[in-house]
């Protein structure tokens, strides 16, 4: 069944004397909603920020679709078919909903450097960044300023504007932290409905979001990646336990 | 030769003078994120009070009493004014400053007139401190050397050897956490502000009197200030010190050096070519040396763009 | 969009008709507004629109001042260039020095960007005076408007054409700019860099792109004004120049695409009849940018904008009784303000004899104000109080009643 579309191989990350990330090998398979867990510190974000762009690895290859995207900057990481939502909600707060969809969008479809056109006779995107809309949910609050959202809002919008690049493969970092139960809920339908025909790598620590939502989970602690399987073995995974579940049973 | 070396001693001078108004600078913008524009206009305030109060209470009490006057004027921007805009971010606070900047100059040529003030070395002051080469070399150079380098010494160990120090230092890289433990974060700022201000305005009073005070000090001495905090790295004082020097050194050598470019452009035989081309290549360096620290300036940004001490964006 | 494009057409007409109304005079004050208008227009852009905020904007006004003033001199507006088009080597040359200096300043963001723009401009200033060729010396450059397409440029009027066709050209083609996929992106590059990049944009080649922009209207307006004033001097790289921009454009407010040319022309235009008034006008320009700054972060037009956009709460100080009531505040601390600072200035200046020669009386607005009368002191603090305690109510309601919406909000 293997056709992995991520590759990480023997990633190291290091600031200075301090390695964050240890030689992680890891495999994502085409399709697959893959869970990164881990206790804080970890090192799960520096792993999306080396996946993304943000950071280079120091040693090790980071493949993409058999090309190598380690060291590339994120631009043209999205380029190649890898979009990333943040941890800290990262949107643009002075523009609207729909632009902010728009300008994801508008990159996608290489219209950005038109300047001989209004923005308003693009029929294609707009129509495209209305689909967006009505799939996250927003389209009341389309022309609101993204900054008078409520959080669990703001939220959707950074998942919408993901995946408006059209990636293959996501990467949602903590996509559910400060949500309410409800909004959890939620936020899990509107996930599994946007991975639908993509590759998924989630950073999450709401352990009933992972275990429903993840095919394959990976444990990470201290930079390393102590197991990856499917929820089923990892729940049962005596070092997985002791080095987190149990701390979060405590 | 011993031009050569009055150009260097002139350039350390320089480089002191130079350090003694961007070190309350680079701290504030350190703790603060806030670039503060109006920063040379406490220099100029602090030479234009010492100024007016000589002629009143005598030389060396109004080098004293000029600077705690600046410092007071100094908290009351911090508090009334840059608090006040501080939630805008900081591109709103540069901006205020910027204005409060244009304020200052346009008050001191309101009051003092747009030209020149006869501020002027006291004249038990006025004697040579040694003699090279049938030349003088004013002890009041030395005197504000002294003051640069008691003033860089005070800073280090305030900053390094007392508790207030060490809340400022941490209160540069995590304000918040600071604040957590408890600590009057906003007091601090405002106590940095003040004690920056105080700083330039020494730097001022002593200067003053042997460069020029005029309603435009302010901002010749302030954009070279910018360049030093810049080439030093924001927030680092080391840096602060290093390109100081650098940039008064180089100034310096530059007035003392009688070539052009193609003068050196002769070593590699486009002398005479790059005279013909004429223009920059055939103007004097001596003119061109005020040009030097925007170059350098450039350079460091292109090569090393967080300064040379400083730690990247 | 229809109402739109009549107002703008009304607009344009009603200032095409300036020269036909107003005396010389009054038409010169006009050229340089519009010029200031389209100089903060370019700064404007950058800053408003690409959240770039330049302290350097002189060097790409000045390259195209000087840029049209070799232009004028070498084709002598014949051929292919005559007069009317010469802006068009204004705008090259601040295209092609924006493009070089915007290429090094955006490679940095925030604080870093201002000050390298600042440097740049430091710069030009510090060499252009080595450049005697180029930039003329002491002396400047000069030259002469030819007539062209059977236009003379003698007279005031024909020139005010001129720079008002091409200030609305390019504000308006600038104004097109911003509704565009391009547009689009700049305000993308505004709000938030960081993650333009990670929804897949090279970030650093349109940040050049919309300085370089920038400084080719900057261009423009520096070749108006060589066309103008038919001469140059390297006096147009001065700081002064880039700050007036900067003060100028927040003052009318850079976020709304209309607020710096209002700020630019109103200015200059007090500028202009404060002249022969007062020595001080930059300090008053100085202070009313620092009271914008504080109680109007939006700019003056900005602050407009929002409060007609606005609800219920928003519109409530444009009502006309609130707006009487302010202009009231207005005026009492612009007078006192006033008041205070040109008595001062006479008390200050070298020619008052001060206490050797007692203490005679100065005239401001053709009363004698003697300094040893209280009545002296007592008029603009006076003045001043009353302007304060109107802000102070002001404020002190705004909040009453943002409370009282609030708990009524609560209760409902």
């Amino acid at each position: 069944m293997t056709d992995p579309v991520l590759i990480l191989d023997a990633v190291d990350k290091s600031f200075g004397e301090a390695r964050i990330i240890r030689s992680v090998s890891l495999e994502v398979e085409r399709g697959e909603k893959h869970a990164v867990i881990g206790p804080n510190g970890a090192g799960k974000s520096t792993l999306f920020h080396l996946c993304s762009g943000q950071l280079t690895p120091t040693k090790g290859r980071i493949l993409l679709d058999g090309a190598s995207i380690g060291g590339l900057p994120p631009h043209e990481v999205n380029h190649r078919g890898l979009a990333r939502s943040f941890q800290i909600t990262n949107i643009f707060p002075g523009l609207s909903v729909f632009e902010n969809l728009r300008l994801s969008v508008l990159r996608r479809r290489r219209r950005n450097w038109v300047f001989w056109r209004g923005i308003a006779g693009l029929k294609e995107t707009n129509r495209r960044t209305e689909e967006i809309l009505a799939q996250v949910r927003l389209t009341a609050r389309a022309h609101d300023l993204a900054s008078a959202l409520s959080y669990s809002e703001q939220r959707a919008l950074e998942i919408g504007m993901t995946v408006a690049s059209d990636p293959q493969v996501i990467l949602l970092d903590e996509p559910m932290a400060g949500m309410s139960h409800e909004e959890t809920a939620y936020a899990i339908s509107l996930i599994r409905e946007i991975a639908e025909g993509r590759t998924l790598m989630i950073v999450e620590h709401d352990m009933d979001v992972v275990f429903s939502l993840a095919d394959r989970i990976s444990v990470l602690v201290y930079g390393e990646i102590v197991a990856t399987g499917t929820p089923e073995r990892i729940r049962a995974d005596a070092r997985v336990r002791e080095a987190y579940l149990g701390e979060e049973a405590a | 030769m011993e031009q050569l070396l009055f150009a260097v001693l002139n350039g350390v001078i320089y480089g002191l003078l130079l350090f003694m108004v961007s070190a309350g600078l680079t701290l504030i913008f350190g703790m603060m994120g806030v670039l503060n524009f109006a920063h040379a206009s406490f220099y100029m305030l602090g030479a234009y009070f010492a100024y007016s109060l000589q002629a009143w209470v005598g030389f060396w009490p109004a080098i004293v009493i000029s600077p705690l006057l600046v410092g007071a004027i100094g908290i009351g921007v911090e508090r009334w004014f840059l608090r006040r805009v501080h939630k805008h971010g900081h591109a709103h606070e540069l901006l205020l400053t910027f204005g409060l900047f244009f304020i200052f100059s346009e008050l001191v040529k309101l009051v003092y007139g747009n030209y020149p003030v006869d501020y002027r070395i006291p004249d038990f002051l006025r004697f040579a401190a040694f003699e090279l080469g049938g030349l003088d070399y004013p002890f009041y150079r030395l005197f504000i050397g002294g003051v640069a380098v008691a003033m860089f010494v005070a800073i280090w160990l305030l900053l390094t050897r007392t508790r207030v120090g060490i809340i400022v230092r941490a209160a540069i890289y995590r304000p918040s956490m600071v604040e957590a433990l408890g600590h009057n974060v906003p007091l601090v700022f405002m106590g940095v502000f003040g004690i920056g201000a105080a700083l330039a305005a020494v730097a001022g009073a002593v200067a003053g009197a042997f460069y020029t005070t005029n309603p435009n000090m302010a901002l010749e001495l302030g954009v070279i200030v910018f360049v030093v905090v810049v080439v030093g790295g924001l927030g680092s004082l080391e840096g602060a010190m290093l390109a100081s020097l650098l940039i008064g050194l180089t100034t310096s050598l530059a007035v003392a050096v009688d070539a052009s470019l193609a003068d050196a452009l002769d070593l590699v035989g486009l002398g005479d070519a790059a005279r013909e081309f004429g223009g920059l290549l055939d103007a004097d360096l001596r003119g061109l040396a005020a040009t030097l620290p925007y170059f350098l300036m450039l350079l460091v940004l292109l090569l090393r763009p967080g300064g040379l001490m400083g730690e990247g964006d | 969009m229809i109402l739109r494009i009549v107002l703008s057409v009304a607009i344009v007409a009603a200032l095409a008709c300036v020269p036909l109304l107003l005396p010389d005079a009054y038409v010169n004050a006009a050229i340089q507004m519009l010029i200031a208008a389209l100089f903060a227009t370019a700064f404007g852009y950058l800053c408003g629109q690409g959240g770039m905020l330049s302290f350097g904007h002189s060097a790409y006004f000045g390259l195209g001042a000087f840029a049209a003033i070799h232009a004028m001199n070498a084709v002598g507006g014949e051929g292919l260039l005559p007069t009317p088009l010469i802006p068009v080597f204004g705008a090259a040359a601040g295209l092609a020095f924006g493009l070089l200096a915007g290429w090094f300043a955006t490679k940095r963001s925030g604080v870093y960007f201002s000050m390298i723009t600042l440097a740049i401009a430091e710069l030009v200033h510090a060499l252009a005076p080595h450049l005697k060729e180029t930039f003329g010396g002491e002396g400047g450059v000069s030259t002469f408007r030819m007539p062209a397409w059977g236009i003379s440029f003698g007279a005031s009027g024909d020139v005010y054409w001129l720079a008002l066709a091409w200030t609305v050209l390019c504000v308006g083609l600038l104004y097109l700019l911003t509704r565009t996929p391009f547009g689009r992106m700049t305000v993308g590059l505004r709000e938030n860099t960081h993650r333009m990049k990670f929804i897949g944009y090279e970030v650093h080649r349109p940040s050049a792109m919309v300085f370089a922009i920038s400084g080719m209207v900057a261009g423009v307006a520096g070749a108006l004004q060589s066309i103008n004033i038919e001469a140059a001097n390297y006096v147009v790289f001065e700081t002064s120049v880039s700050s007036a921009v900067v003060l100028n454009s927040f003052i009318g407010g850079v976020r709304v695409f209309f607020g710096p040319a209002i700020g630019g022309a109103l200015m200059s235009f007090f500028g202009y009849v404060t002249a022969d008034m007062t020595r001080s006008w930059l300090l008053y320009q100085g202070l009313i940018f620092v009271l914008v700054m504080m109680f109007l972060p939006r700019g003056v037009v900005g602050e407009i904008v929002f409060r007609l956009q606005g609800g219920e709460e928003e519109r409530r100080a444009l009502r006309p009784g609130t707006l009487a009531v302010s202009a009231v505040g207005v005026l009492c601390g612009a007078a006192g303000v006033v008041l205070l600072v040109e008595i001062a200035q006479r008390l200050f200046a070298e020619a008052y004899p001060g206490a050797a020669g007692g203490w005679p009386p100065v005239t401001v607005g053709g009363v004698d104000w003697s300094p040893l009368s209280p009545v002296t002191w007592l008029l603009p603090a006076l003045l001043i109080a009353v302007s304060v305690a109107i802000f102070l109510r002001g404020r002190w309601r705004d909040r009453a009643a943002g409370a009282a919406a609030r708990s009524e909000e609560a209760t409902r």
